[in-house]
């Protein structure tokens, strides 16, 4: 449908011009202005506690974990899987490290292996289980979520670890490297790696077209499966690693630490999913996403709110942060 | 769509049985139904109409013909309430209207039956068709399952449709799939129905049945927009034509004033119309590139053996469901084979999936475009781009896309097959059907593969498309490479192929070559016993 515009009202096409462009940046930068918006009250409302250094600081290390499963995610959510299982892989990383060096005193290298190969073997199962055998991602993910958290209990007892860390294993999170924490330097990492690989790689662009048509993916000669069980590596991976950094900050155990990470996590994703590339899961949006959470979190525990107001009001500037890019992408 | 006037009708009534009937079922109440004046309709970069005007009379069929992106979509999903006119009006029964949304067109009568099968494959038939109208109900609160079964069956009554309403919409033929969203278009006791290629994928027995109901709903005073890229069938079932070209409506007649030349002239918008002439490969040997042996695969493929030179452009015949998408499947390995072989220059392929077909040179262009072919979310340059990605890299060991060489290769093509789009990042969604289709089938020509495997290229493309792909198989065989192609429509195979095999029920039942192909000899291998 080449049909040239009409050579006459190049006002109304001006006029449409700014009508497109006004869209455009609503959409894709809606969630970035409402984060803006939202800094903006905060700053207002608490001058002199919120907009230092030192509580950008504390947001970004709070932020760090979630940030990092959430960056994970989003490379299966890209290709229209789920991942429910993310805050068991948290949670048998960290059980399973904890007590290699507390009950069975092995040395904090060997524990930090086992607990990344972990995460590693519980990607490829859920890689398996999904893309090999074709069981909806929903319900295998959650299952092995029950699974998983059995073997970490099998590894725990369930029961809190209060000592055995290893000095070195605790160094990994609590060390600040240019004034940051280094988990805020791992997640910026892990974050950076993951952009190239989804926006940069031969992989990345075949894994947004299995997103996007998975028929028309396979039919194109991509190797759907593989990438998808890679997608869920990479999920066990990022979950191991968080496993890794919430026990050495800690330098303990609870049992079952990663739950509350779950659905932040997805929140962030799909946050970031309203940003940047409307509709598209992308790396900058998850960024921007988390922080965004983190920030909201954090601004309102320093107004003093009660928690239930907190609750309310963290879910309201949820949706309409994503109504609102959803609202400007119809209207285009 | 400017239906006869009543007079034009009766003089006409001597040589037309069909305009007669028309005029008579309606009497002298021919008051237009429908006017559209002046329609405009402006997406990004593209004017999809161009103050078009329309008329739409109760009791007649008119044929809506043109190019893809000529603008008969964007009518349609005005007339549907799917999109708003820019400018223009729309009257109904001479008021000027304002349809808001899908559901106000349905209650003011007009219904619509989409190219695409719009039916909720896993309910039943019953339910499919008084979708959306309220189910009756039993106490208030649940679903009145006889009353709704015996609703559905008045629908599909007036159709003379023989479906069990309580049959499972998954379980019908595609035929009998569009007869059921027909008849969900009259529960709503439409006074307009608009069929959007109505026919595709429908056997010649089914089509005369579907025409049989047009022309029974057309007495009873219903108006009918046929939307086809078939000229035969204006000529069958239509009483007028109206033709849309760049955004307009650029010609109207009654059907039987015109001859099939005058509409492709209209259509194209140009008098000569180049058709493909019937692909001769050069005398003597060329290498066998493709051997199929034996390949089964149960319920779908029995046994079929073949094989295919440098230089063939293999025509495979066959009626629906006779096994030639699953063939083409199997050879693509896009499904597994339970016995059997294919071989490319005498070595035996291992096929675990299309990506050994692929590094054995062979390429499908998918029968089902929009669930197969495109990705949706991607556009133009990245669609084209996908199967050949890894020979557009940056600096060639990292697997890293270079973007100005993928701009320089999607250019190429998009140059290549004249592709319709305002720019390479175009989202592929905003093109017509049939720029879609060259896109799907750009993808492919760079690929380096020696076999190519076109399973019903041409469906649903308008003619001055079609000829484009006719003429690129033909430049694909002439390149020396292996070509299939595989149509429901005879009179392109006969045209441009060179050897023909035809499939029934699996099997391969007949095989034609050079001037020996004719319409009769394949119709006589699909329907012999």
């Amino acid at each position: 449908m080449s049909v040239d515009a009409p050579a006459a009202q190049p006002a109304a096409r001006r006029s449409a011009l700014w009508h497109d462009l006004a869209v455009n940046v609503v959409s894709r930068l809606g969630v970035v202005l409402a984060f803006g918006l939202m800094f903006l009250a905060f700053t207002l409302a608490r001058p002199h506690t919120f907009p230092t250094v030192e509580n950008m600081k504390s947001i970004l290390t709070t932020a760090a974990p979630q940030m990092i499963v959430a960056l994970g995610l989003t490379v299966v959510l890209v290709m229209r899987d789920f991942d429910l299982s993310i805050g068991s892989m948290v949670g048998l990383a960290d059980g399973a490290a904890m007590a290699m060096m507390s009950y069975h005193h092995v040395a904090w290298g060997w524990a930090l292996a086992l607990a990344l190969a972990l995460g590693v073997g519980a990607g490829l199962v859920n890689g398996f289980l999904v893309a090999v055998l074709g069981g909806n991602s929903f319900i295998m993910t959650l299952a092995m979520a029950t699974i998983l958290t059995g073997i970490e209990y099998a590894f725990t007892s369930q029961s809190t670890i209060f000592s055995g860390a290893a000095p070195g294993y605790v160094e990994i999170a609590s060390t600040k490297s240019l004034g940051l924490s280094n988990q805020v330097w791992i997640a910026l990492g892990i974050g950076a790696v993951l952009w190239v690989l989804l926006d940069a790689t031969e992989s990345g662009r075949f894994m947004y077209a299995i997103g996007g048509n998975p028929e028309a993916a396979r039919l194109s000669g991509i190797r759907t499966r593989t990438l998808r069980v890679a997608g869920f590596v990479v999920v066990g991976l990022t979950a191991a690693v968080v496993g890794i950094l919430i026990s050495s900050a800690g330098g303990g155990y609870t049992p079952n630490p990663g739950q509350y990470l779950l659905l932040p996590a997805y929140a962030g994703a799909f946050l970031g999913a309203a940003c940047f590339r409307p509709g598209e899961f992308n790396i900058p949006g998850t960024v921007v996403g988390v922080v965004f959470l983190g920030t909201i979190q954090t601004g309102l525990t320093l107004l003093n709110l009660q928690t239930y107001l907190v609750n309310l009001v963290q879910g309201a500037i949820l949706v309409v942060a994503v109504l609102l890019s959803l609202a400007a992408r119809r209207r285009g | 769509m400017n239906a006869p006037t009543p007079e034009e009708t009766e003089q006409a009534a001597g040589q037309a049985a069909l305009g007669a009937r028309a005029a008579d079922a309606v009497g002298a109440a021919r008051e237009p139904f429908i006017v559209a004046e002046g329609l405009v309709k402006r997406y990004p970069g593209v004017l999809a109409l161009d103050h078009a005007d329309a008329m739409i009379v109760p009791g007649a069929i008119v044929g809506l013909l043109g190019k893809n992106g000529a603008g008969k979509s964007t009518l349609i999903k005005i007339l549907a309430g799917v999109v708003q006119p820019d400018e223009g009006t729309l009257r109904i029964d001479g008021e000027p209207v304002r349809l808001h949304g899908p559901l106000d067109a349905t209650r003011r009568g007009l219904a619509f039956v989409h190219q695409e099968l719009t039916d909720v494959p896993n309910m039943t038939v019953a339910e499919n068709i008084e979708l959306g109208l309220g189910y009756p109900k039993l106490g208030g609160a649940f679903v009145d399952g006889r009353a709704l079964r015996r609703k559905a069956a008045e629908s599909l009554g007036l159709l003379q449709a023989p479906i069990d309403p309580g049959a499972k919409v998954s379980q019908l033929s595609i035929a009998e799939r569009r007869l059921v969203l027909i008849a969900r278009g009259l529960a709503t006791s439409a006074r307009l129905l608009v069929l959007d290629e109505p026919t595709a994928s429908l056997t010649d027995e089914e089509i005369s049945h579907l025409h049989a109901v047009l022309r029974l709903l057309r007495d009873r005073g219903v108006a009918i927009v046929y939307v086809t890229h078939r000229l035969q069938e204006v000529f069958d079932v239509t009483d007028d034509v109206a033709v849309m070209r760049d955004g307009r409506m650029v010609f109207e007649a009654p059907t039987r004033q015109v001859t099939r030349a005058e509409l492709i002239t209209h259509i194209t918008g140009h008098k000569e119309m180049v058709t493909a002439k019937r692909w001769r490969p050069p005398a003597g040997e060329r290498d066998e590139l493709l051997r199929v042996e034996r390949l089964t695969r149960r319920g779908a493929v029995d046994d079929v053996s073949f094989s295919v030179r440098s230089g063939d452009l293999l025509g495979i015949a066959g009626l629906v469901g006779a096994g030639r998408t699953e063939l083409a499947r199997l050879i693509f390995g896009a499904d597994r084979a339970s016995f059997g072989n294919v071989l490319v220059e005498g070595r035996p392929v291992r096929l675990r999936g299309p990506r050994d077909a692929m590094r054995a040179g062979i390429v499908l262009l998918p029968e089902d475009r929009r669930y197969q072919g495109a990705v949706h979310t991607f556009s133009v340059r990245k669609n084209i781009t996908l199967p050949i990605l890894d020979r557009l890299r940056a600096a060639p060991p990292l697997p890293v896309p270079s973007a100005a060489a993928e701009r320089r290769a999607a250019r190429t093509l998009i140059e290549r097959l004249q592709i319709a789009t305002p720019s390479p990042e175009a989202p592929i969604g905003t093109l017509s059907g049939g720029n879609q289709q060259k896109v799907v089938l750009a993808k492919w020509l760079e690929s380096g593969a020696s076999i190519f495997i076109f399973d019903e290229p041409t469906h649903g493309i308008d003619v001055g498309a079609k000829e484009e792909v006719y003429r690129l198989m033909i430049d694909l065989a002439a390149a020396g490479k292996a070509v299939i192609f595989i149509s429901s429509e005879f009179p392109e195979l006969v045209a441009i192929c060179n050897r023909v095999v035809v499939m029934r029920e699996g099997r391969l039942v007949g095989e034609v070559e050079g001037d020996a192909i004719t319409e009769a000899a394949l119709i006589e291998h699909c329907y012999a016993v």
